[in-house]
């Protein structure tokens, strides 16, 4: 009796695999037919660029190059802006294995509640050799950071891809390396477009606005601040305004003081979004009572009730459109940086997002 | 009946679970140097130790019938007096800041040394033969000196009972004797007693009034040189520091003095 | 009184002439490193803009400025005589306020503070400083005081175990262990530390800063530690008793279970003070006093304030730098290191103060 029954399941999964195939197909074809001999020429090589063919060599972002001998079906992120990106690219039931404190993670419990109970891998700081190799992935992606468990993992005959995606350039770097390795570039592609389109309208409306200048904190502290060379900044300046910290040094969170914060005297102050303390403690500072930010009621935390946008998520175009609505409301409104948040979240993660509640309560 | 002056009453002590003393009884007389004597860790220290509660004992010692472990710490600190076999003082502090450090238990805990008091520490300091150097610093002193300065603290510390842990170890000939000739000054015309350990036996006899000889944690004799008679001394000593011979002498004064000495004994290597 | 001695009182109770100068010329330098400090910030002041009544710029200097001179000054002042007091009492050159625990205390209490306690818990403070809030500045003070509370109750616990001169010595072995036992509560608390967000501020917190001082946070540890500290210099005298064997000092009619008691937790308040509101300052308990007793020789009441001056002038020094050599705040304990090490050597290599 559980013979035939297992036989009949093989029978209908070939089949329904099969009909898949077709349906993929079928669209091509009855394009290339109302199309000039060119046009289907440059459209096959599209779709034949857009489909990845196994065994496939690539360049992950360490320089190193990687061959991915079939389709990777299990998926496993130790980061959680590639496990971000992963969900982003359609693989969310691929994955097997993420980061630790995916429960802390909003977006995981709006696009894929069940990333949460996935076993963890441990952190960027301590990665769970073990724990990644007892489930087997076809494919483990890592940050650059944990270059030294790389060779270890390959010992343990997994393939391994690191990812950098530190600003928006690696980001989509890395987006189209994962699009590749997976085989989802078509969702890769789009999401690429998304950002550069959102990105380009963004800046055509700004396009004769003045930069006022604004000062972004990280999330330990308000005197921990971005300088130039950071991520952050780049969000600054997409929402057309000007860096306060521009004359800081170093790639990482500077701590600064009162008095150098009072001698920026920022337009703006922008909070990080899970910053560990609030708008109210700053305003209620009474030492910042001078700023020009405080006294104009301009201090904001970005949103965080969906993800931070303050780090280089595939979502983080959404940060620059925020505060652009914030610096330029008039020329920029709340609107259209809604519209762009419904229209992301739908196509690329599958949810409605709630953008009347923009902060998780506590 | 008047109380006696110093008296210890069948006192038995040790450290921890180890008794080192048993039933030692002796009193003191006002006026007089008693001299402890015998052979290393025959539990000399421990007794001095013991006197001024630093181990807990069994027994009696009262100080004009009063009983020191029931002493506050401050009333037994100006009662007492204790100099360790070498004083613990490991900070540069000039002499004078030394010896006023006697002035503490009549002191407030806040308060400074007066001025009459400094004086008074001056003169101690000359008393010893250290005038002139209360502004030097005490650890560049030598061992002797730094007893003397110790010795100079006590005399300003002025307390009933004087307990000397071998003030005599680092001293040279003549400052032993200018030194129990300070005690002897200090003593005589006041109610004062001490009780001070000794390696040398020789200056015991010449200079205590009252000997105390301890072996193996109990007081086998207590002896007066003055009154006692040689057979009788030279008998007791023998069982301390073995066969030994005890002479009277005359000094080049006259005076008569004790002399003890050693009998030698051949083959002590082989 | 005097007219009466036979002969009056020589200088030498009263300090030397050279123990007088080395404080003067100490006392001097101290100052001008303040008015530097006062001088030099982030946030440009003028004397022009200062008297011509500019708001900002009058409220920048007494509300920033001036407290956080003050703090340099009185907090590497406490950090000296502190220092002193440990190395005093516990007859041990080398110890410093970690010797019973503060520090690593103190430490264990911030990163709790850090991790647990959010700065909204109590009205009115800052918005999370790295070198602490409020919170972390009083999880840190208690930590601190717990530990050497902890540390002071196992030392009294080996009563009888140890001889009785031997007491000092059970409280620091009392004190590695709560030492290593709150530094294995700090490795925990780090692994529990988010490194993103938490355990950059720990790290920071551990290496000091004085960038977050401000007049609202100045007043409570100000007290504290004046308190404290006029207490130890009041005890001086007392102090140097406790230097002694345990039984000679007691014989000198010192209670010494209650005046050390005393005298430590007035040195751990102190200690506390400074540090959890600044963070970690490393090497001044330990250089200051020691400066000071190579530059006088001696171990009297004005080497006491020599080190903690040499304290005040140490912090004051790396502090300015922290806040000018780099585009932001660097830690103060690396200039504090940096400046005194190469001092201290240099003073062991000539050996003498005294000319």
């Amino acid at each position: 009796m559980k013979k035939w029954i297992s036989i009949l399941m093989v029978l209908t999964l070939t089949f329904s695999v099969a009909a898949c195939g077709s349906s993929n197909a079928a669209p091509v074809e009855s394009e290339g037919t109302s199309q000039t001999q060119e046009g289907i020429e440059a459209e096959a090589e599209a779709s034949v660029n857009e489909q990845t063919i196994y065994p496939v060599t690539l360049t992950d972002q360490l320089g190193r190059e990687v061959t991915i001998e079939k389709e990777p079906e299990t998926l496993v992120s130790g980061y959680y802006i590639s496990t971000s990106l992963l969900l982003a690219l359609g693989c969310k039931d691929r994955l097997i294995g993420v980061e630790a404190k995916a429960g802390s993670r909003a977006i995981y419990r709006l696009a894929a509640p069940q990333l949460i109970d996935l076993p963890s891998v441990g952190t960027a700081k301590e990665f769970d050799l073990e724990g990644c190799a007892a489930l087997k992935p076809d494919l483990v992606i890592v940050p650059v950071r944990l270059k030294d468990s790389i060779s270890a993992l390959e010992e343990l005959g997994l393939t391994v891809l690191a990812v950098n995606p530190e600003d928006q350039k690696l980001l989509t770097e890395a987006t189209l390396l994962l699009g590749e390795a997976t085989n989802t570039l078509p969702a890769a592609n789009s999401l690429i477009r998304f950002q550069e389109e959102q990105l380009a309208l963004l800046a055509d409306a700004l396009k004769d606005t003045e930069a006022p200048s604004v000062y972004l904190a990280s999330n330990s502290s308000l005197l921990s601040a971005a300088g130039p060379e950071m991520y952050q900044n780049s969000l600054i300046a997409n929402a057309g305004g000007s860096n306060a910290a521009a004359e800081l040094t170093g790639d990482y969170w500077a701590e600064i003081s009162y008095e150098q914060l009072l001698a920026w005297d920022p337009e703006y102050m922008i909070l990080a979004a899970d910053a560990s303390y609030t708008v109210d403690s700053v305003t209620g500072d009474p030492n910042l009572a001078g700023c020009r930010a405080v006294k104009e009621g301009h201090v904001f935390q970005l949103p965080d009730a969906i993800e931070s946008w303050d780090s280089p998520v595939p979502g983080s175009t959404l940060g620059n459109l925020w505060l652009a609505s914030i610096l330029h409301p008039q020329e920029y409104p709340e609107a259209q940086w809604k519209d762009a948040a419904a229209t992301f979240y739908e196509t690329f993660y599958g949810f409605t997002p709630d953008l009347e509640n923009l902060y998780a309560e506590e | 009946m008047t109380t006696p002056f110093f008296i210890t009453d069948d006192l038995t002590t040790g450290y921890g679970k180890k008794t080192i003393l048993n039933n030692i009884s002796f009193s003191l007389e006002p006026g007089t140097i008693t001299a402890l004597l015998g052979a290393n860790g025959s539990g000399k220290s421990t007794l001095l130790k013991a006197l001024c509660c630093q181990l807990p004992y069994q027994g009696r010692c009262l100080l004009k019938g009063q009983p020191l472990d029931a002493m506050s710490p401050r009333k037994l600190a100006g009662a007492l007096s204790y100099i360790p076999q070498q004083s613990g003082v490991t900070l540069s502090l000039p002499l004078i800041d030394v010896v006023l450090m006697g002035f503490n238990p009549r002191l407030k805990l806040l308060e400074r040394p007066s001025s009459r008091q400094k004086t008074e520490a001056l003169r101690a300091l000359a008393a010893v033969g250290l005038a002139g150097k209360e502004a030097e610093d005490y650890l560049t002193l030598s061992e002797g000196q730094k007893q003397l300065c110790i010795l100079a603290r006590i005399i300003v510390e002025n307390t009933t009972l004087l307990l000397l842990d071998e003030p005599d170890s680092a001293l040279d000939f003549h400052n032993r004797y200018q030194m129990m000739q300070i005690l002897q000054e200090m003593i005589l015309h006041q109610e004062k007693a001490a009780l001070i350990c000794l390696h040398d036996p020789v200056l015991a006899l010449d200079l205590c009034h009252q000997l105390l000889l301890l072996k193996d944690g109990r007081c086998i004799a207590s002896l007066h040189p003055g009154s006692d008679s040689l057979k009788q001394m030279q008998e007791a000593f023998s069982e301390i520091y073995g066969p030994v011979s005890l002479l009277r002498c005359m000094d080049r004064h006259g005076k008569p003095r004790l002399v003890l000495l050693s009998d030698l004994q051949k083959g002590a290597l082989s | 009184m005097r007219k009466n001695d036979p002969q009056p009182p020589v200088s030498c109770s009263d300090y030397s002439l050279w123990e007088k100068r080395m404080l003067t010329a100490t006392f001097l330098i101290t100052v001008t490193l303040s008015l530097l400090s006062l001088s030099i910030g982030k946030y440009p002041l003028t004397p022009a803009l200062l008297l011509g009544g500019d708001p900002q710029a009058v409220r920048v200097f007494l509300t920033l400025r001036v407290p956080r001179t003050c703090m340099a000054l009185l907090g590497g002042f406490g950090l000296g005589i502190a220092g002193n007091v440990f190395q005093t009492v516990f007859h041990n050159p080398l110890a410093s306020p970690d010797i019973i625990g503060v520090s690593s205390g103190a430490s264990a209490g911030a990163a709790f503070g850090i991790l647990f306690l959010s700065p909204g818990i109590f009205s009115g403070s800052s918005p999370g400083l790295s070198s602490g809030g409020l919170p972390v500045t009083l999880s840190a003070f208690c930590g601190g005081l717990l530990a050497v509370i902890l540390t002071l109750a196992l030392g009294s616990l080996s009563r009888g175990r140890f001889s009785a001169g031997k007491r000092d010595a059970s409280i620091v072995l009392a004190g590695i262990a709560v030492h290593s036992l709150a530094q294995t509560l700090l490795m925990t608390l780090k692994l529990l530390a988010d490194p993103e967000k938490e355990l950059a501020s720990i790290e920071y917190w551990l290496m000091g800063s004085l960038g977050g001082i401000s007049l609202y946070r100045l007043p409570a540890s100000l007290i504290i530690g004046v308190f404290s500290a006029l207490g130890i210099c009041l005890l001086h005298r007392q102090i140097l008793l406790l230097s002694l064997d345990e039984s000679e000092s007691r014989m000198l009619g010192v209670s010494v279970g209650k005046l050390r008691l005393t005298v430590l937790l007035l040195a751990t308040l102190l200690t506390a003070a400074v540090i959890s509101n600044t963070g970690l300052i490393s090497f001044i308990g330990l250089l200051a006093p020691h400066t000071a007793r190579l530059l006088t020789r001696s171990s009297r009441f004005p080497t006491l304030l020599l080190g903690g001056l040499w304290g005040s002038l140490l912090l004051l020094a790396a502090d300015i730098l922290a806040r000018s050599a780099g585009s932001g705040e660097l830690p103060v304990s690396i200039f504090t290191s940096l400046l005194g090490a190469p001092f201290l050597i240099w003073l062991v290599i000539k050996g003498k103060g005294e000319p």
